[in-house]
């Protein structure tokens, strides 16, 4: 699964260390879902669409 | 972009990791090269046991710089000293126990299994992980670490048992399964550290 995480960041100028603690998970766990190595459960799609205050399909992308 | 943010290597656990094993077992070699017999090897490993301490130390700091750790992780890390000095603590007082009083009967069954207590403690500290840890991606990566760490005993286990009943090989105590497993736990984080994930 693709995602958007990157530029939504870029466009906010966030860094991953940022949108972790937006999300309260580890940096981590951002840098895996930002690089495609981790598919968030949808409970945290959720909460990583609520956070950019979009849509999850506005975010993540089929392949 | 704010700093943005490869996750940064951190070898300091890994130094404090070898200096541990090397010292656990340069110690158990040197006293069974000394001829040193339960209590004194006991003593003799205490040394390198407080290595461990550095250890989970520079495993916090190094997942803080590299925001890969949680609340969660570091209290399983404190409660691993409690349960690896409690482990050593309860062995030391077993053995000594045993040779100056020679037990018999249930006092015997009670000194035998005090050591294992410490085991016990450390299956429920590592249950609580899984059950404190609100970090889905560390979860699962230390679900994958355990499995992996499971299959290797399995493994190891199985091939041992078997060499041991063709008498290929001496039979070894079946306290060895948690060490076994540790050495997978460990093997698969370092695979984890190598692939970056």
């Amino acid at each position: 699964m693709r995602n958007r995480l990157k530029v939504l960041r870029a466009e906010r100028n966030w860094s991953q260390g940022d949108l972790a603690e937006r999300l309260e998970v580890s940096r981590q766990s951002v840098n895996a879902i930002e690089t495609g190595k981790y598919d968030p459960s949808l409970p945290l799609a959720f909460r990583i669409a609520d956070v950019f205050g979009l849509r999850i399909e506005e975010i993540f992308l089929k392949d | 972009m704010a700093e943005d943010a490869e996750v940064p290597g951190n070898r300091a656990p890994l130094y404090w990791g070898l200096a541990f094993v090397t010292a656990m077992f340069g110690a158990g070699f040197g006293a069974r090269f000394a001829g040193l017999g339960g209590i004194w090897t006991m003593l003799v490993m205490l040394p390198p046991m407080l290595l461990l301490i550095p250890l989970v130390r520079s495993t916090e700091r190094g997942g803080d710089f590299g925001g890969c750790t949680s609340p969660a992780l570091k209290k399983y890390n404190r409660r691993g000293l409690i349960w690896a000095f409690s482990y050593v603590g309860a062995l030391f007082f077993a053995i000594s126990v045993n040779k100056a009083w020679q037990p018999e009967g249930p006092l015997l069954w009670l000194i035998a299994v005090l050591p294992a207590l410490p085991i016990v403690y450390f299956v429920w500290s590592l249950h609580r992980y899984l059950v404190e840890e609100t970090d889905e991606y560390l979860r699962m990566r230390y679900v994958g670490q355990a499995l992996f760490g499971l299959g290797l005993l399995l493994i190891v286990a199985t091939v041992w048992g078997f060499l041991e009943s063709f008498k290929v090989v001496p039979h070894v105590e079946s306290w060895m399964v948690v060490p076994v497993w540790a050495i997978g736990l460990g093997l698969a984080q370092i695979a984890q550290r190598v692939r970056g994930s």
